[in-house]
């Protein structure tokens, strides 16, 4: 099924987009949506194992199941120098 | 507190007499005193609250100087608490600024902040934000994260049990290797500015904004509107 993901920060400058749209398998996890992005954006592999990501607006950890229906973001890591 | 030297923002409509007199009676702890936190600093003590808490264990380096506030060449290898504190009470003796140069820990962490009315994150480092993020939750004092990586800074105020807290966006925890992060010399002055205003609306009883992102390369503002995590170790309800 193709899902649709909001992007934010340099992601959009990656993809030149805000919104994209990933392939995925119904009861895929957001590690899989993780997975297919990175596959389709290598740029963004270096995030791949902290990205940002929220279901719903909220944030979620990367073994939380994806309906077709739910709204799905993707965001670089949380920076933390100082 | 003399109230002339604050005509300019008394003038806007959002402040007025009563939220400068409201900022006049709060104390802040910042926790860390490096480019975020010496930006910080220099801002809200010249803003006008009632107090502030610098706390810092490190010693001012030359390598530091490109990013932060306040510093010159002559103060390296003095303690950063100790340096912001005689140069920032200078600033504004309306403000009780103290100094104090100690390492946060699990341990003394709950008597360092306990008294605050927010807590401002001057850290360089996930672990002790986490700290930082269970203490003021626990405790329920709000708390404003901010952190610089590169071209990109983020800040989020955190208002415990309202809005998500630090661990409902970090369910996916970075690695905590410590190393030399990368920072453009003008992002933490940037962000930590970003910071202060989100702070003082805290202060000030307004909603704050959600996680916001700044990638300056790039030209992003972005805002994360989250919610909170109801299975969040640290703010749900289990
Ligand atoms: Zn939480």
């Amino acid at each position: 099924m193709k899902i649709a993901v909001k992007i934010f920060g340099r992601y959009k400058d990656i993809t030149g987009k805000e919104t994209i749209q990933l392939d995925i398998m119904d009861g895929n996890t957001l590690q899989d949506v993780v997975n297919a992005f990175v596959k389709q954006y290598p740029a963004a592999e270096k995030d791949k194992s902290r990205m940002m990501v929220t279901k719903n607006n909220m944030f979620a950890s990367f073994d939380t199941t994806v309906a077709k229906e739910d709204e799905i973001t993707l965001a670089p890591p949380v920076v933390s120098g100082g | 507190m003399e109230i002339d030297r604050y005509r300019r923002q008394i003038l806007v409509k959002e402040i007025g007499q009563k939220g400068q007199k409201l900022l006049a009676s709060k104390h802040a702890i910042l926790i860390g005193g490096g480019g975020l936190g010496s930006n910080s600093a220099n801002l809200l003590i010249r803003m006008g609250i009632e107090s502030i808490d610098i706390i810092d264990y490190d010693t001012i380096d030359k390598t530091n100087l490109h990013r932060t506030a306040v510093f010159s060449e002559q103060d390296v290898g003095k303690s950063k608490a100790l340096v912001l504190q005689e140069r920032l009470q200078s600033v504004n003796t309306d403000v009780q600024v103290k100094g104090i140069n100690k390492k946060v820990t699990s341990k003394n962490i709950k008597s360092l902040v306990q008294l605050a009315d927010v807590i401002i994150d001057g850290t360089d480092n996930i672990p002790l934000r986490l700290l930082i993020n269970e203490t003021a939750i626990k405790h329920k004092i709000p708390w404003v994260y901010a952190g610089v990586y590169e071209t990109v800074g983020m800040v989020m105020a955190i208002l415990p049990k309202k809005t998500a807290c630090f661990q409902c966006i970090t369910p996916n925890i970075p690695d905590s290797k410590t190393q030399e992060i990368p920072v453009l010399g003008s992002l933490p002055a940037t962000i930590a500015a970003i910071q202060c205003n989100e702070t003082i609306k805290v202060l000030l009883g307004k909603q704050p904004a959600g996680l916001l992102i700044y990638d300056v390369w790039n030209q992003y503002f972005d805002i994360l509107d989250v919610k909170r995590n109801p299975c969040c170790p640290i703010c749900g309800k289990k």
